[in-house]
């Protein structure tokens, strides 16, 4: 069992605010580490090559998690995108009680003017605790055109640390979907190294806490070339005892001129013992760009609970229904209706 | 378009130096000898004397800021923390040596008073020189008078408040102000009394190499109410200076006070200021701040709403140029029902300057019902500025409506081409933009310091745009 501190922030603030790192206490950290066999790929068959490589990282959760995957990664893939026409591949990876340890090493590399659409599934279906460890760094070359879509149904025993680093050149695009549902503590890093003129990245993510599970979300995006845009969308329902922290940057680097950030978290509380904690931060050293963003935190509305609740459902069943519209917008960025299915299903299990 | 050159903008009257004239100034340093010498100079009593010693074991073993601007440059052993004027507390402008007197005359304070303020307060480096109020509000029991008188003749008062609300343990800047403390003013505004004409507070450092460390403690007892004006300006040197002051405020239930500050420090001054309210139920307090000196400033103004359905807002403007790193922003802690507080935070950054946003909003689990919103905007003049916003938001309840959100953008083109084509040159165009960006905290200030005020933004902006 260890202590860990994870996911610093690229600028402290006040150590009282508590929110320029996170500790985790207890923690098992998996010394031998198991075979993780159990992975399907399904749709456009992609070239992948099993080599292990090691990643460097500008930011990540900790030296210690990267170098855990550097050292004992038990998959790793290369995966090289060349395809000029959008086509979807789903790479699952299912834990269960013979594959409960996953430390995965995963870089993408999208050919110049490649699309793609990518979904990448954690799925836990038997096992009592995973552990799970993964990097997946993106490289977008010029043109590029990838979709990502990431989702995280852990149970809520396990621990589900998340490392994404992507760079994305001249005209490239990166739009993800993060469905973060799973996970005792589930902690995610993200950077974005937006260097390419025109370049441009789009986060939707949500999440949904229940019981004791956290949540610690530190997205980081530096623009640096001319025009480039990010797009920031969170929303996230909490309840019973659980927390989230989110940490979004957005640092205009000098050059990036007429470049554009928006950051949007939202989150709605659904038990009073439940707690959120933002951090948005926009900083700035360019002065042609436009950096927006704002946060909100509250229970539902009453007076709509109430009048769906004249329609004849129970309070569950509206309370449910309102989160659902509150995400809707971000699934359906999803194209692929049985992943879609599965999300809301997942949605109404967890409210239950 | 081309750029105008920026040249370093003439602060005039904010300038001019004093000869270094004093009854006594203390040696250099911070050491047990010369915190106990300090309390002797202003013959503490007992219980000030063991406090400054307490706060200075406290400053021993609190670790500097690892967040913020970079204030390594800040060597206390280079720092005299107490500097005499050459003359006594005074009630008469008429009795204020010259030189001293030319200072506040300059900066408009005896004018002030007679025009449009019910009681002036003036400290000279590290005494206040100057304490005066008007007969009716001293009738009505109000008290204003400087922070050694009050700890003499209100000793019961001044013991029970006195670094409660802004315990020496909160950071080592406020552990300095512990053991160094001097000067400052303390204000008593009795049950159910409205000053209705604001009191104002000027604070100037005169000395180089020293370090001013005033303490403002001022309660508003039940269903009063208080408008309190501090001001502050020094004379550039080329060593730095600090200012660590402590304001403490009490707004008792259904008690209103607003707190208005004009800074105006010197370049070389290192900022690093604390300020905090206690407010009660139903009470309020407001905060309005327009910061446009010193060389880095620390500074976030912080309400606790203790009380149901107490009240804050801030209003607070920053503005940096060559050569500034001003680190400011707003603390509210909601810890009781039904509270509510709204901020309005405005940055303008210029000529390689940095602005920095910082804040916190906590709605505590007891806070149910509470509301809180927040707006912040940046303006960058230039492609060489940095402006930063590092809000936090700690919301612990369900029952709340909380909401964020901050803007960073450059003048607007099409607003210039707008008002170019009404016949405005583009300077006059881009500065009745700067200035219409400021206005929603300078209508907030009595119209002699929204004028002040102005009069500063315009001197900011003098060569900076273009």
């Amino acid at each position: 069992m260890e202590s860990l501190k994870l996911n610093e922030t690229p600028v402290r603030t006040s150590r009282n605010f508590n929110i320029n790192n996170i500790k985790l206490e207890n923690i098992e950290i998996p010394k031998n580490v198991p075979e993780f066999s159990n992975i399907e790929i399904i749709g456009k068959k992609i070239n992948i090559d099993n080599t292990k490589t090691e990643t460097k990282l500008k930011y990540g959760l900790s030296e210690k998690l990267t170098n855990q995957v550097n050292a004992n990664s038990n998959q790793n893939m290369q995966i090289k995108i060349e395809s000029k026409t959008n086509q979807e591949t789903q790479i699952n990876f299912n834990f269960d009680n013979q594959n409960n340890t996953l430390i995965e090493n995963l870089k993408i590399t999208a050919e110049e003017n490649s699309k793609a659409t990518l979904i990448i599934k954690y799925e836990e279906k038997e096992a009592k605790k995973s552990y799970h460890n993964g990097i997946i760094n993106i490289l977008a070359l010029k043109e590029s055109n990838l979709n990502i879509i990431l989702i995280n149904l852990l149970n809520t025993n396990s621990n589900n640390f998340l490392t994404i680093q992507n760079t994305i050149e001249e005209n490239a695009k990166i739009n993800y979907t993060i469905i973060d549902f799973g996970g005792k503590n589930s902690i995610t890093n993200y950077y974005a190294d937006l260097k390419g003129q025109n370049s441009e990245n789009t986060i939707n993510t949500i999440y949904l806490g229940k019981e004791n599970q956290l949540f610690d979300i530190n997205y980081i995006a530096n623009l640096k070339g001319e025009k480039s845009k990010i797009n920031i969308e969170v929303q996230g329902a909490l309840k019973d005892n659980s927390k989230k922290h989110f940490k979004g940057t957005i640092d205009f680097k000098k050059g990036c001129k007429k470049a554009e950030g928006n950051e949007n978290e939202s989150c709605i509380l659904l038990s009073d013992t439940a707690k959120s904690i933002s951090l948005p931060m926009l900083l700035c050293s360019e002065e042609e760009v436009e950096g927006n963003h704002s946060c909100s935190s509250g229970k539902l509305e009453q007076k709509q609970l109430f009048y769906i609740m004249s329609r004849g459902f129970t309070p569950k069943q509206a309370m449910k229904l309102m989160v659902r519209a509150r995400f809707n917008k971000i699934i359906e960025n999803i194209k692929n209706e049985e992943i879609k299915n599965t999300i809301i299903n997942e949605i109404d299990k967890r409210l239950d | 378009m081309a750029k105008t050159k920026i040249e370093e903008i003439n602060r005039n009257i904010y300038d001019i130096k004093n000869k270094d004239e004093y009854d006594y100034k203390i040696k250099k340093g911070l050491t047990k000898e010369i915190i106990e010498e300090i309390s002797n100079q202003k013959n503490d009593p007992d219980w000030m004397r063991n406090f400054r010693l307490k706060a200075l074991e406290v400053y021993n073993k609190l670790e500097l800021p690892t967040w913020g601007p970079d204030i390594s440059e800040l060597n206390m052993d280079e720092i005299a923390t107490y500097v005499r004027p050459k003359t006594k507390l005074n009630s008469s402008w008429d009795e204020v040596p010259d030189d001293i007197k030319q200072t506040f005359d300059k900066l408009g304070i005896p004018e002030a008073e007679k025009t449009s303020l019910a009681g002036v307060g003036a400290q000279y480096d590290s005494e206040v020189v100057y304490h005066s109020m008007k007969q009716e509000l001293i009738k009505q029991g109000v008290i204003y008078t400087d922070m050694e008188t009050a700890i003499k003749q209100y000793s019961d008062l001044v013991k029970e408040h006195f670094m409660k609300c802004v315990p020496v343990t909160d950071h080592k800047f406020v552990a300095l102000h512990g053991a160094v403390w001097s000067g400052g003013s303390f204000v008593y505004v009795p049950k159910g009394v409205k000053v209705d004409i604001p009191l104002q507070s000027y604070f100037r450092l005169n000395s180089p190499e020293s370090g001013q460390f005033e303490h403002t403690l001022i309660i508003v007892d039940e269903g009063a109410s208080l408008h309190f004006i501090e001001g502050c300006s020094a004379p550039k040197y080329n060593k730095v200076n600090l200012h660590a002051g402590c304001v403490e405020l009490y707004v008792k239930d259904n008690a209103y006070l607003r707190y208005s500050t004009i800074e105006n420090w010197s370049k070389n001054m290192l900022n690093l200021n604390t300020k905090k309210a206690i407010v009660g139920k139903n009470a309020q307090v407001d905060w309005v701040t327009g910061s446009f000196g010193s060389k880095i400033s620390m500074l976030y103004p912080m309400s606790i709403l203790n009380g149901e359905g107490a009240k804050t807002e801030y209003t607070g403007i920053s503005f940096a140029g060559k050569g500034q790193n001003l680190d400011n922003g707003f603390k509210v802690v909601h810890n009781n029902k039904n509270t509510s507080s709204v901020v309005n935070a405005k940055s303008i950054s210029k000529n390689g300057g940095k602005c920095t946003y910082r804040s916190q909003v906590k709605i505590n689990e007891n806070a149910q019902n509470s509301k809180s919103t927040v707006s912040c905007e940046s303006l960058m003049l230039d492609d060489i500025s940095i402006s930063d916003t590092i809000p936090v938001n700690d919301i612990r309840t369900d029952e709340v409506e909380f909401s964020h959100e901050a803007k960073i953008g450059k003048l607007s083109d099409k607003t210039i081409f707008y008002l170019m084509s009404r016949g405005l040159t583009e300077e006059d165009a881009k500065a009745m933009i700067v200035r219409g960006f400021a206005y929603p905290i300078s209508k907030e200030l009595p119209v002699e310091y929204a004028v002040e005020m102005n009069n500063l933004i315009n001197l900011e902006l003098e060569g900076a745009i273009g």
